[in-house]
């Protein structure tokens, strides 16, 4: 094990809280627990107006980032979502601290014990961000919005 | 309400007596340890068919499924089968992501999976 975090590139996005033109966000700190965690993002992507089979998508991916909270760290992780026109954006926050840059980007074997979270988080969302450090793991997950007017 | 139930029963069918596993509600990482022990408890009775039925199961995580696919390496050894049945949309689509759907066979009902 490293003994200091890698350090990753900085989303150029990144900012907290989240972005003022963005629709109220919504912020849940979760410890033991990930269904309140699931029923948010699901309420706040379909009231977003995303598809269907993509609002599953995102629940699985943060469902996934929420559970490595729980693996990996004794602490709350907080759950911030939030949307405008173009996008909705899943942020998940924890103490914990990735060290290998590449998580996520290989699909483990799946006889694998761990590791499948983050790789499906990448298949399933249109992009990620993960920054991780002293402070902890931030994980952004956004899913690109169908225009307005195409909403049903 | 538990976020997961779950039940097991001997089905005694037509062919071959079976067992059944139905999961209801979410499988998770929060849960999966408990999953794991009820299925490593049916494993050891060595039976030919282990039927897992999903089609009550909400939502399921890639914890759950690893305990799902160390079931089936299991039941391999043992010369038995292990099989799933009706999984829901976002259940369906984790084992195709994952091509757990390659390893395991999934059958759109019990009746179905129980006829092989």
């Amino acid at each position: 094990m490293a003994d200091s975090p890698v350090q990753f590139p900085e989303p150029a996005s990144r900012g907290w809280p989240a972005p003022a033109s963005a629709s109220d966000a919504a912020y849940l700190s979760y410890r033991t627990d990930l269904s309140p965690v699931r029923a948010l993002v699901l309420s706040r992507a379909r009231a977003a107006g995303l598809p269907e089979d993509r609002v599953t998508d995102l629940v699985l991916a943060v469902s996934e980032v929420a559970a490595n909270t729980l693996r990996h760290t004794r602490s709350a992780g907080t759950l911030t979502v939030w949307h405008d026109a173009d996008e909705i954006v899943c942020e998940v926050h924890d103490a914990g601290i990735i060290t290998d840059p590449r998580a996520g980007q290989v699909k483990p074997g799946l006889d694998a014990p761990g590791g499948h979270g983050l790789w499906l988080v990448n298949q399933v969302c249109d992009r990620v961000e993960l920054t991780s450090g002293a402070d902890g793991t931030t994980v952004r997950m956004r899913m690109t919005l169908p225009p307005a007017r195409a909403r049903g | 309400m538990d976020l997961l139930t779950t039940s097991v029963a001997t089905v005694e069918s037509a062919g071959e007596p079976y067992t059944l596993v139905e999961l209801v509600g979410e499988a998770d990482v929060t849960n999966s340890d408990a999953l794991r022990d009820v299925l490593d408890a049916e494993v050891a009775k060595e039976p030919r068919t282990l039927i897992i039925d999903l089609s009550g199961l909400r939502f399921m995580d890639s914890s759950a499924l690893h305990v799902i696919l160390r079931a089936n390496r299991a039941m391999d050894r043992l010369g038995g089968v292990l099989s799933l049945a009706g999984p829901r949309e976002p259940v369906a689509k984790m084992l195709r992501l994952t091509a757990a759907d390659q390893l395991v066979p999934v059958y759109p009902t019990v009746s179905e999976a129980s006829a092989g």
